[in-house]
């Protein structure tokens, strides 16, 4: 029984990480109905950021968030600027464009900061637990899940309490009649994307408390979030947590109960499964 | 008239060319351009006089009567398609004469098939997978020790120390990546295991790059099993070792296979958290210090391109371009049969291996005399447990736990 | 309308006989140029296969590397586990590769938009994973070919690379002629219909269901055909080398930048593509790791920016200002 429920919770806390990258391309799909294909990458940025303050400035990845966060935003804002605005409407364009630029950021990393695995120590989190019973519960990964329900439920406060989120709200439905409202849909855009870009922003901003930052630790948390946007429903916040939960709550049973090889591939069948029962996702519109 | 075209055909240039393949993108790309800097080491030596080393190829400069090497250096990014057309072009675009690489077994297997069937020169320095040399293969040498060899001595260590110590390890778990390495080195130590009497709880393959190890530490932690066997290479190693620490568990001895163990630099980043792993090394600084005197001084030239000391996979292509050129030298010639048969047929002294000597069996291509021995992560250094005659210090043992 | 067509098939096979000519100038039988000109082929092949599905009938996939992937282990099979001439597992991946196709695309198809490009990642994924830990095609160590006895027989060379060059030009020939026939007949017509506006189609009487599952069949198994060549001529296939999403990538990528939907599309874009690829990996090595692929990264940004309808869109693009100068 112990055991289950420290798998159970070993769920919850990956299903809570998964969430908080998730939000912003969640947000993202949902206003611009796009797929940011450079999503891993962009979490991948983060951890970077937050690793060479913790390497060159000792600040704790507790507090460095904030700048990962920050650079996110501007990441964010570039890239729409820059890579997506030209593309928009066009097919298969805007994809494919976050696939350029998927592989321009990875290999730029890999340039610049070479393939090492960086790995900050002494961390205020770090190796440092809490006791349920027999079960443990990692502080790093609660403060994670924790940050991860606030990120969410700020995410989702915005878009329906704030005048803010109803203007995003309303070019997500239709960006014609928006403008037509007087909505300025370009400034909502260049917004959504840097949000966007700040929650995944601080999710690579926590990670380094007890994950090793390289050019490619990106590639499965992106595939990842795309899921579970694609399983929630397209432009549902509520529904990436719940798939997000249910996604690290399947890899982790399927991982300890089945084997752990089988991990991803009781991931991605459940989203199969779940896809052709549900084809627009959970909650999507 | 005649005069003239005699001294301009004496002033040719006189090139040897070598080609390295290496992963120098891709996620073990770190590895695959410390090989690069190992053999380019060697060659910077060749071509040069360095009267302050005790090297043949030291004292003049170039090969043969003034031959510099120039090295040609290819990229396989850990593709096995990328390799097997990078080692075509490397032998009939550029012409080298000899390929040095390639780090991962499952690319050094299709390029040294090129090889062989072009009937040219590959020169494996630490390509694992035992594999490799049972293609009863003319033109392929392999430097280190393979994965079955190291599976062995681990098992013959668990066994002495039951014996001198009364350690009672009976079982064992595997974690390994699932991939070429890591399987092929999982399968060799459950075969060691077995004839060793040692059974095997759990065997827990992972898919490398995960985002997180959680069911792979529970499944071994639920087995509980007293030794650990690991075939993990880099990222991985650091999150599996830091999720073992978060799960409260160690098994009561950790061995590993050529990994993220032997990384100095994962070594130095896991600080406390790493030690009292154990593994196995070709080489390690300490190590050299009391039994390879003879690297020391090379090792000054390698730090200078990559800040790092040797370590058991670069030094063993800096083995592989050595003996390359000795083997030149002996033959007297550039003509790859000749220099083949020199290969299959002599025992090099090398200052830069442990043990002291080289000696391939062919067909095939595995280096006989190639050893490893036993260290254990101890305070930061890497201290030889086993065999007892390189032994510089005590194993540490059970695992004192987090 | 007709004399066009009968003009166009001679200039077809004047070109095709051309290419075939080209190792009588020797630049095929070995070499890094004949590798690419193999390479360009077998990706003008691949991209045109997806490019009936995806550029036709207007059904982005991001899975086609799971045909290209049983191709691929069919022909490897069956020359190391059953220790015979490939060919039988060449036809037996193809036939595997549509029924999988059909099996796949039966229940995606109603998924709209980017729910049906994130289920391709998806099922790409799961067949990745199911090959690592399958043990009898060589999990995640795959399956190594031993040295066999060249010839077409085995379907491998050593040292010449001139029969992997007409094998590469067989398949590329097979398969744009008959993307060419079906373009110019009513399945074509039917397609881009359906690609156009499926429903309109369907009130029209188009069974659209039926149409696009057949054109998934066909790329299906003409892919898997391409996945078989690429084992021959690697001489091993394991899952990460076949089955990726880097591959699946590929068949799309080299389309889209050629010219999704049009007929050349595919061949432009392996043309520029496959030789920027493997000379800027090759030559441009000194600068660092990666830069080959950051240079790649950013053509695709500025193709789908600009031009996102390809090197077909920008020729296209060159033709209407020169005809509106003209004109004047």
């Amino acid at each position: 029984m112990n055991l289950f429920l420290q798998v159970l919770l070993d769920g919850l806390w990956s299903g809570l990480l998964y969430g908080l990258i998730a939000a912003g391309l969640s947000l993202i799909w949902g206003v611009l109905d796009i797929i940011n294909f450079a999503h891993g990458e962009f979490l991948m940025a983060g951890m970077y950021v937050s690793f060479f303050l913790g390497f060159l400035l000792k600040i704790d990845p507790v507090f460095s968030w904030i700048f990962s966060g920050a650079f996110l935003f501007l990441l964010g804002v570039a890239t729409y600027i820059l890579v997506v605005k030209r593309t928009l409407g066009k097919a298969m364009a805007p994809l494919l464009a976050t696939f350029g630029l998927s592989m321009v950021i990875k290999n730029f990393a890999m340039n610049r900061f070479t393939p090492n695995f960086r790995i900050l120590s002494g961390t205020i989190m770090e190796g440092k637990v809490l006791n349920l019973g027999s079960a443990i519960i990692p502080l790093p990964n609660l403060v994670t899940a924790l940050f991860s329900l606030v990120v969410l439920g700020g995410l989702y406060w915005m878009l329906t309490r704030t005048r803010f989120g109803w203007a995003i709200q309303a070019t997500a439905m239709d960006v014609q009649a928006a403008r037509l409202m007087g909505i300025n849909t370009e400034r909502i855009f260049i917004l959504v994307f840097g949000i966007g870009g700040a929650c995944v922003g601080i999710a690579g901003g926590l990670l380094p408390s007890y994950l090793a930052t390289h050019p490619d630790v990106g590639s499965l948390f992106g595939l990842i979030a795309f899921m579970v946007v694609a399983m929630g429903g397209f432009g549902s916040i509520p529904g990436a947590l719940v798939a997000a939960l249910l996604i690290g709550l399947i890899e982790s049973f399927a991982g300890f109960y089945i084997a752990p090889v089988f991990k991803y591939v009781a991931v991605f069948g459940v989203y199969l499964v779940v896809i052709m029962i549900r084809p627009k996702g959970f909650f999507g519109w | 008239m005649a005069l003239l075209l005699v001294l301009s055909a004496g002033a040719q240039e006189k090139i040897i060319k070598i080609g390295t393949l290496f992963p120098l993108t891709g996620p073990v790309a770190t590895a695959g351009q410390r090989c690069t800097a190992a053999v380019e080491t060697i060659v910077d030596i060749i071509n040069g006089v360095y009267p302050n080393l005790d090297l043949p190829i030291a004292k003049k400069a170039g090969l043969l009567d003034g031959y510099k090497i120039v090295l040609v250096k290819a990229d396989h990014q850990g593709k096995p398609d990328v390799a097997k057309s990078e080692a075509e072009r490397l032998y009939e675009q550029e012409k080298v004469f000899a390929i040095i690489g390639s780090y991962n077994s499952a690319a050094t297997k299709p390029a040294s098939a090129v090889a062989e069937r072009l009937q040219k020169i590959f020169m494996c320095g630490a390509s694992s997978s035992a594999a490799l040399t049972e293609r009863d293969f003319q033109y392929f040498f392999r430097l280190a020790p393979t994965d079955r060899i190291e599976s062995y001595e681990f098992a013959e260590w668990f066994t002495e120390l039951n014996k001198s110590r009364n350690a009672n390890i009976k079982t064992a778990s595997i974690i390994y990546e699932n991939t070429e390495f890591g399987k092929h080195a999982a399968d060799e130590a459950k075969a060691a295991s077995a004839k060793a009497g040692i059974k095997i709880l759990a065997d827990v393959p992972f898919t490398p790059g995960a985002t997180n190890l959680n069911s792979e530490i529970q499944k071994l932690k639920a087995a509980n099993a007293d030794a650990l066997f690991g075939a993990v290479l880099g990222a991985d190693y650091s999150l599996m070792i830091r999720t073992m620490k978060q799960a409260a568990w160690k098994p009561k001895i950790a061995i590993n296979y050529c990994s993220g163990y032997q990384d100095p630099n994962i070594a130095q980043q896991l600080g406390q958290d790493g030690w009292y792993f154990m593994g196995s090394a070709g080489y390690t600084p300490e190590f050299g210090l009391r039994f390879m005197k003879g690297v020391a001084p090379v090792e000054e030239y390698f730090k200078k391109k990559v800040n790092v000391p040797f370590d058991s996979n670069s030094i063993q292509e800096a083995v592989a371009m050595y003996v390359l050129a000795l083997a030149i030298e002996k033959a007297g010639s550039l003509d790859t049969e000749k220099v083949a048969q020199v290969l299959r047929t002599t025992t090099f002294d090398s200052p830069l291996s442990m043990g002291g000597k080289v000696a391939f069996e062919s067909p095939g291509g595995q280096n006989i005399k190639a050893q490893s021995v036993i260290s254990q992560l101890q305070n930061g250094k890497y201290v030889t447990v086993y065999p007892y005659e390189y032994k510089d210090g005590d194993p540490v043992f059970p695992m004192p736990s987090w | 309308m007709k004399t066009n067509v009968k003009t166009g098939t001679l200039a077809w096979i004047g070109f095709l006989a051309l290419l075939a000519l080209l190792p009588v100038a020797g630049i095929v039988s070995k070499g890094f140029l004949s590798h690419v000109l193999i390479m360009i082929l077998l990706n003008a092949s691949m991209a045109q296969a997806w490019n009936l599905i995806g550029g036709y009938a207007g059904q982005v996939s991001f899975g086609h590397s799971v045909f290209f992937g049983i191709g691929a282990y069919g022909a490897a099979y069956a020359v190391t586990v059953m220790k015979t001439t490939p060919w039988p597992g060449v036809l037996a991946g193809a036939l595997l590769a549509a029924v999988v196709a059909v099996l796949i695309g039966f229940p995606t198809f109603k998924l709209k938009g980017h729910y049906f490009a994130i289920a391709t990642f998806a099922i790409v994924e799961v067949f990745n994973r199911l090959f690592m830990i399958w043990e009898d095609v060589g999990g995640a160590v795959g399956l190594d070919y031993p040295i066999l006895k060249d010839g077409w027989k085995n379907f491998s060379w050593s040292r010449d690379k001139t029969g992997y060059f007409y094998g590469a030009l067989l398949l590329f020939a097979l398969i744009f002629s008959l993307v060419r026939r079906l373009e110019q007949n009513r399945f074509g017509y039917y397609l881009k219909a359906i690609r156009e506006g499926q429903e309109t189609a369907e009130s029209l009487g188009v069974n659209s269901r039926r149409f696009k599952l057949a054109a998934m069949a066909l790329s299906a198994a003409l892919a898997a055909l391409c996945g078989s060549l690429f084992a021959q001529y690697n001489y091993r296939v394991d899952p990460s080398m076949v089955l990726s999403l880097d591959m699946s990538m590929r068949f799309v990528l080299v389309t889209i930048l050629g010219g999704i939907g049009t007929l050349w599309g595919p061949l432009l874009g392996a043309a520029i593509l496959i030789p920027l690829q493997e000379y800027t990996r090759a030559y441009l090595a000194k600068l660092g790791p990666g830069v080959d692929l950051v240079i790649f990264g950013l053509i695709i940004i500025l193709m789908m920016e600009f031009q996102p309808r390809g090197i077909m869109g920008i020729i296209e693009q060159i033709m209407k200002k020169r005809r509106r100068g003209g004109a004047r």
